[in-house]
């Protein structure tokens, strides 16, 4: 072979990997311009999500409002609006110092004062931060640009507090919360890099990209560093209708769509402009016990309960694909390293009908029936408590399953005198410290004084391991004093149009570094 | 006539009172609460005491009575929960979509089942009539949900040639609102059809056996105008009630095509407002539909002396 062919063999296969490499740079660069259409499951009762904890509020709002911390691909805290913190008098007094020239929508630059009144609000109105405001002393602006926040004892995961994006703490201009009192907000001003345009209801929320928007300078990384609006406008439209938002989605209509059914994925995934996405970790599904009136005040009721159950069937029933479940013990998720624990397991997915009737015998169960309330508002809830039904009634245990609207279910609840059990999920939650799945003061009302101890000293201890440890301890609780009956983790289903890029695999539904490519 | 139109008017009084009543004292009755909806699932039990304070909701209910009386009697419907707006304003925002798509179904409804009840009565008992009243006995069968979703595979999904769902406003261009519209119309005119072609058919078969017909047919009148002329203005009193039926009907909202479809109407609003429990919201649009099923059905009375100058009223 002459030299000179062997050159120009070299140099085209050189040319054509840059093309190549060119072509799929293009493909990867985002684009700028377009309007989103997220096909949303309905409404959200309230567009503040310091009053609520509906999961539609955070992923509307949380493009419009900034909260001080957010978080890493860990789902540690790292800041956001805060430039940064110092921690004196002995992890009891936190100075946040601000990021200067961030813009809310209204023009007006953010200073300490819109801080602290916002943190003020937020701590007396939502569930996550009155845990914090309990322990708060005082918050008050040092200067412009720098926060004081006083605690009464150290809490290492305040950081984590400020940072979770569902019931945020999110920054509001102070005359906006002002206006509201004791309310929710009446004007939807953030520093976030979409700003709220309008609200028709059952037709759309819509979102424009915001000019003035200060973005981190960090790279992005997961929710934190530098976020960009690509998009010229977001549309969240309520579609209640899963057949619907499937349907948009693969017609081009939408290009987002969230809770399609999982027994969907297999004809998903044939068809050819539509991408799955499998939201994972989302949450657990679980039967929450009555611990302050009724038939599972007896502790040995409930262990028969949980040991009577067959987790297998009950998951492939309410969600109807493999990917979709797991059978895990764990509180906190296996892709949580940090928190990820089998203590307890054994007393998990007993299957042993046999120890559930002998506990029956001893706890004298004369077949009252056990008031279940679930609903059809969410299939999964009602097929998972079908199936259990089912088991529970082979052991001996008389079920009357009520099933009902999810607005009733949510009153009834609270009414300690009207249920023994209802169903429902828990969420992903980054952190023990301000989890609902072990909470006292929440329906159900599991309170112990051993696990309630724990809890308190987790919120004070600083160490990871020990805190680990002391979580470990929970969760044996959890299992032994049966405290609600977890039945597995389960996760989402969501789809895209092939034109979306950029989009997380998260449940949180970031719009910011998304693009439409052509 | 005045007399008689002034009397039906002022009837409307009572009957909207005992319907406010009796839809407060329902809703009320049923389980649910605003205020835990707002909250959200992970909301304590305080914090749905505090919002419920906040709405009013938790003085006895003789007194939100009383207040909704009060209300009513200065012509305000009341506040919604969750949209923030007067309930008068959310129902005329939505009065749009419905009505249109409510004209446009009983438009597809009349101009299918009036001619199809028609033939089937010309010729019954022939290969036409087994062939329209078979085609009826399905389309009163077929719930309208499943005949929506079919239909938005087919014409939405596999063909492409409406939107799957959505409504495009008349202030966009009427050519997008009709687009937007064929297929939820469709949906609920078709099923009205078969109705109104059974109807059609069976008073037509009465009025085609009288004696005036026979002696129509005597004096050598043409088939065609025995049949057009003399037989279907005298069988359509009863095809113009059912008409008039199921427009009050659909204009009271057609929950569920238009949830299926997407469409911001009054069958949402109230859908949206039982599931959340969005009280004013629930008592208006009732009140409202109310008086729009008793303002059809005058108008319908009032059109037998049009189509019947037999008829009179006084």
């Amino acid at each position: 072979m002459k030299r000179s062919h062997v050159v120009c063999g070299v140099l085209g296969a050189v040319a054509w990997t840059l093309i190549a490499s060119a072509i799929a740079h293009a493909q990867d660069k985002p684009r700028i311009g377009g309007v989103f259409k997220a096909a949303m499951i309905g409404e959200p009762p309230t567009l503040d999500p310091h009053t609520t904890t509906a999961v539609i509020t955070q992923q509307i709002t949380w493009h419009v409002y900034e909260t001080l911390y957010t978080y890493d691909k860990n789902y540690a805290p790292i800041p956001m609006l805060a430039e940064g913190h110092s921690v004196g008098d002995k992890g009891r007094t936190y100075t946040f110092k601000l990021r200067r020239g961030v813009k809310f929508h209204n023009g007006k630059e953010m200073t300490a004062a819109d801080v602290v009144a916002s943190l003020r609000h937020w701590t007396k109105l939502a569930g996550r931060g009155k845990a914090i405001g309990k322990d708060m002393e005082g918050i008050e602006a040092k200067d412009p640009s720098t926060v004081a926040l006083y605690l009464k004892e150290p809490m290492p995961a305040l950081l984590v507090g400020l940072a979770h994006p569902n019931n945020a703490a999110a920054i509001y201009p102070k005359e906006v919360v002002d206006a509201a009192g004791d309310g929710p907000i009446k004007d939807y001003i953030g520093t976030g890099p979409y700003r709220f345009v309008e609200h028709k209801p059952d037709r759309h929320i819509k979102l424009v990209r915001f000019k003035d928007y200060s973005a981190r300078p960090e790279p992005p990384d997961f929710f934190g560093g530098k976020r960009t609006a690509y998009l010229d406008e977001i549309l969240f439209v309520p579609v209640p209708e899963v057949a619907v938002r499937l349907a948009g989605v693969e017609t081009g209509e939408y290009h987002h769509g969230q809770q399609i059914k999982q027994d969907q994925y297999d004809r998903i995934k044939t068809m050819p402009g539509v991408v799955a996405q499998i939201i994972k970790p989302s949450a657990w599904s679980v039967a929450v016990l009555n611990h302050k009136q009724g038939l599972f005040t007896d502790k040995r009721l409930r262990q028969a309960m949980q040991a009577a159950l067959d987790m297998e069937p009950i998951m492939a029933a309410g969600f109807g694909h493999k990917d979709f479940y797991r059978i895990d013990p764990s509180l906190l998720f296996a892709e949580q390293a940090a928190w990820y624990s089998k203590a307890g397991a054994e007393l998990y997915n007993q299957k042993n009908r046999a120890k559930a009737q002998k506990l029956l015998k001893e706890a004298a169960y004369t077949g009252m029936p056990v008031r279940w309330i679930t609903t059809k508002e969410y299939e999964w809830m009602y097929k998972n408590a079908l199936v259990a039904k089912q088991q529970l009634e082979a052991a001996g245990f008389k079920i009357d399953l009520q099933v009902v609207d999810w607005a009733t279910l949510v009153q009834r609840r609270n009414k300690p005198e009207l249920f023994d059990v209802f169903s429902t999920g828990f969420t992903f939650n980054p952190e023990p410290a301000f989890t609902t799945v072990v909470e006292c003061n929440w329906p159900g009302w599991w309170c112990l004084e051993d696990k309630d101890r724990w809890m308190e000293s987790i919120r004070r201890e600083a160490d990871p391991k020990v805190r680990r440890a002391m979580w470990e301890k929970v969760q044996i609780l959890f299992y032994e004093d049966v405290g609600r009956v977890k039945f597995g983790d389960y996760f989402s289903l969501v789809v895209n149009g092939k034109g979306v890029k950029g989009l997380l695999a998260v449940n949180e539904l970031p719009l910011w570094n998304v693009w439409l490519d052509k | 006539m005045k007399a008689y139109v002034a009397r039906r008017l002022l009837a409307l009084v009572p009957v909207a009172l005992v319907v406010a009543t009796v839809a407060f004292v329902l809703i009320h009755l049923a389980p649910g609460d605003p205020a835990a909806i707002i909250a959200g699932p992970d909301a304590s039990p305080d914090d749905v005491q505090r919002i419920a304070r906040q709405l009013g909701l938790d003085t006895p209910l003789y007194v939100q009575l009383g207040r909704f009386y009060g209300r009513l009697l200065r012509g305000d419907l009341g506040q919604s929960i969750f949209l923030r707006k007067p309930v008068s304003e959310a129902i005329l925002d939505r009065v749009e979509p419905t009505l249109l798509l409510t004209v446009f179904a009983t438009l597809i409804a009349v101009a299918i089942g009036v001619p199809s009840g028609v033939i089937s009565a010309r010729y019954h008992n022939t290969g036409p009539d087994q062939a329209f009243m078979a085609l009826a006995l399905v389309g009163i069968s077929v719930p309208n949900f499943l005949l929506a979703l079919l239909m938005v595979l087919l014409f939405g999904v596999r063909l492409g040639w409406f939107p799957v769902a959505g409504y495009v406003p008349l202030e966009y261009g009427w050519l997008g609102t009709l687009r937007s519209l064929v297929l939820p119309a469709a949906a609920l005119g078709l099923v009205q059809s078969a109705l109104i072609a059974r109807i059609t058919r069976s008073s037509m078969r009465d009025v085609l056996y009288q004696q005036f017909i026979v002696a129509s047919r005597a004096k050598g009148l043409s088939e065609r105008a025995i049949v057009y002329k003399h037989a279907l203005r005298n069988a359509l009193i009863p095809t113009i009630t059912i008409i008039g039926i199921s427009f009050a009907i659909l204009i009271g909202g057609a929950v569920v095509v238009e949830t299926i479809f997407n469409i911001p109407g009054i069958g949402r609003l109230i859908i949206s407002a039982v599931l959340r429990r969005d009280y004013p919201v629930i008592q208006g649009v009732v009140l409202c539909v109310a008086g729009v099923y008793m303002l059809v059905n005058l108008l319908v009375d009032l059109s037998y002396l049009v189509i019947d100058p037999r008829v009179r009223y006084r």
